[in-house]
């Protein structure tokens, strides 16, 4: 039973850093109706920012200020130079320009940084002794990964439900015409969406890091695990993101823990099961809106 | 609405038909003696090789409009089938392939198609992407290992010609024209199942699903038999690369392989053949180019992906029907209709 609570308390940790990925990639989704495949990548790129700013000589705390700050405006130049320009012509169109966006920030990484991997943390933030409530012990790594998820999920929270730029993000997600004709600047709106998605990928990607390290293919996989999460939790909504974060991180640990070491490691054939599963079963998710579609 | 493309004309046709047949002598005659070397006809049976597996993809993502970021896993589930067929159960390799083509179109039709077609767009390609970065895992397996030797691979046996070839024929030359007959054979059936009523269906319903089911278009069936077809493509492109490769492992093919049968063709020309065909000499030649890229633009090697990257992005929104698109009509207005627009406009 300890075992199982602990393994538990590990999922919930690393579900909840799936969950603010998928949440980026939830943020991105509603706001132009781009699937992004590059997710992982450009988090994978902010990391790398991080981490050349501290080889500068930077502060833990300000590289992350910085590095966020970068990749909002990383996001929002992403939809404002490229995204835009396949608005409204197809899925088939938007999800081939994702793939553009993922090789071009795989290979920018590539060339700027190399293929060798950094060391990155884990910072005095995410290291130190365990916390024990009754024989089940939570490791310092988790608690922060845990402790920086929620802070995270609340500010965005707060940034969508109780501001009046919240509200118009929300508005433009919901319907672009009526947006317009209320005198929301729709085009800055989806920029913004694209930004805040890119900056909560990075924060995924700098927590991800610190028990990963850094290299380029850091991401790949993490991505397919925030994908699953988005999917079970429903495309469009936040709440899902987190919800199916969280389930996904939770399922992961058991069924590693559980599954018998002549099997092998089965954590992406779980995840790929997960989609496939939510997707014949129920293809909206959890919270998600069905759609309908017109000619 | 697409227009199909002209018709070849028969002497071009006859005189590529000799090139193909003559191409692994070719070396050894004095003109082409200067550019060719028997190397060539190794690249000559991979294009083979990777025009089958771009045809399947194409069928699916130009012609019926369905995207698949898995493409690769297929094609590796297939070498995989016809190295343990072939090297653990005594089956001719052949016979494999073929076998192994048949039972990946059925697991395409069945177990992917036929739940794609609840699917739309986005969630088809999560769930192809999921496929394709679980299948490497998937066949490293501890339980599997008595059948795919795990992470180290399968080796295949050296591929001769049959006897009454064997003075003429090397294994090489043997393989390309294997690989070469079968690719040209399954091209002119592509041609003419793209002419006919099924792959008339598979444009409509690319162009508006709603609008296909209007006109008495049974979408799910041709969105699973889009699916099927195309597996079948890659089954018999994935049996040819085992034999071809004669080695195959979890690693052969990847997530980034599938990215780069897109990129092929969507550059080459979605929706076309001609544009399967230059998308499967880019394949084939792609790294080459790049090495002798790198000789005269220091980091080149490294910038690849964002080259390919931006070209993807560049071509979906300036000239959608890649490079195919040049040549079926004149460049000139060509040129004018290329989105150029799109380059400044800021709509949103």
């Amino acid at each position: 039973m300890a075992l199982f609570l602990q393994q538990l308390i590990g999922g919930v940790a690393s579900g909840s850093m799936f969950a603010i990925l998928a949440l980026g990639i939830v943020l991105i989704y509603r706001s132009t109706g781009t699937l992004n495949f590059a997710q992982g990548q450009m988090a994978m790129f902010s990391m790398f920012v991080a981490w050349s700013a501290m080889s500068t000589g930077m502060g833990f705390w300000p590289a992350v200020l910085l590095t966020l700050l970068s990749a909002l405006a990383m996001g929002a130049l992403v939809e404002w130079l490229i995204v835009r320009r396949v608005e409204g012509t197809s899925d088939l169109n938007s999800l081939i320009v994702a793939m553009g966006l993922f090789l071009i920030f795989d290979g920018l990484a590539l060339y700027i940084w190399g293929p060798l991997p950094k060391s990155f943390g884990p910072f005095s933030f995410f290291s130190g002794g365990a916390s024990c409530i009754g024989g089940v012990c939570i490791g310092r790594l988790n608690l922060g990964i845990l402790v920086v998820s929620i802070v995270t999920t609340a500010l965005l929270y707060l940034l969508f439900q109780c501001t009046r730029f919240g509200l118009a993000l929300r508005a433009t997600a919901l319907n672009r015409l009526a947006s317009r004709l209320v005198g929301i600047p729709v085009g800055r709106m989806l920029s913004t969406g694209w930004g805040l998605g890119t900056a909560v990928g990075a924060i995924a990607g700098i927590l991800a890091a610190q028990s990963l390290g850094l290299d380029i293919r850091t991401m790949f996989f993490v991505v397919l695990f925030a994908l699953a999460a988005a999917v079970l939790g429903g495309l469009d909504s936040p709440v899902g993101a987190v919800v199916g974060g969280l389930i996904i991180g939770v399922v992961k640990n058991l069924a590693g823990t559980y599954t018998p070491s002549s099997v092998g490691s089965i954590d992406l054939a779980v995840a790929f099961a997960v989609i496939v599963l939510v997707l014949m079963v129920r293809p909206n998710g959890i919270f998600g809106r069905p759609v309908r579609m017109r000619v | 609405m697409q227009v199909l493309p002209p018709r070849p004309k028969p002497i071009g046709l006859l005189l590529l038909g000799v090139f193909l047949v003559a191409f692994p002598f070719l070396h050894e005659w004095p003109f082409f003696r200067m550019f060719l070397s028997e190397f060539r006809t190794f690249n000559a049976t991979m294009f083979a090789v990777w025009l089958l597996v771009l045809l399947g993809m194409n069928l699916l993502t130009g012609y019926s409009g369905q995207v698949s970021f898995g493409h690769a896993a297929l094609v590796l589930a297939s070498a995989y089938l016809t190295a343990v067929l072939s090297q653990q159960y005594g089956f001719p390799l052949w016979g494999a392939i073929g076998l192994s083509g048949a039972a990946t179109a059925l697991v395409g039709w069945v177990t992917i198609g036929i739940p794609a077609v609840r699917l739309r767009g986005p969630y088809l390609a999560i769930a192809t992407f999921g496929l394709m970065l679980a299948f490497p895992q998937i066949l490293k397996l501890n339980v599997l290992t008595q059948w795919t030797q795990g992470a180290l691979g399968i080796r295949g046996g050296v591929v001769g010609p049959p006897g009454f070839l064997g003075g003429v024929l090397d294994g090489r030359a043997w393989m390309y024209y294997v690989a070469m007959s079968v690719a040209v054979a399954m091209t002119l059936l592509f041609v003419n199942l793209t002419r006919s009523r099924t792959g008339r269906a598979f444009v409509a319903l690319r162009d508006s699903e709603v609008g296909a089911e209007q006109m008495g278009v049974d979408v799910p069936r041709y969105k699973a038999l889009a699916f099927g077809v195309s597996s079948l493509y890659a089954g018999i492109g994935g049996g040819l690369f085992f034999a071809v490769q004669g080695f195959v492992s979890p690693d052969s093919l990847g997530l980034i392989d599938s990215i780069f049968f897109l990129v092929a063709i969507v550059i080459g020309g979605l929706g076309s053949v001609l544009g399967s065909i230059v998308a499967a000499l880019f394949l084939t030649f792609q790294s080459e180019a790049i090495s002798a890229l790198a000789e005269f633009v220091p980091g080149a090697n490294n910038l690849r992906n964002v080259f390919y990257g931006a070209s993807l992005i560049a071509v979906i929104v300036l000239f959608p029907k890649g490079i195919a698109g040049f040549f079926q009509r004149p460049l000139w207005p060509k040129l004018r209709e290329w989105n150029l627009g799109r380059l400044w406009s800021s709509r949103s």
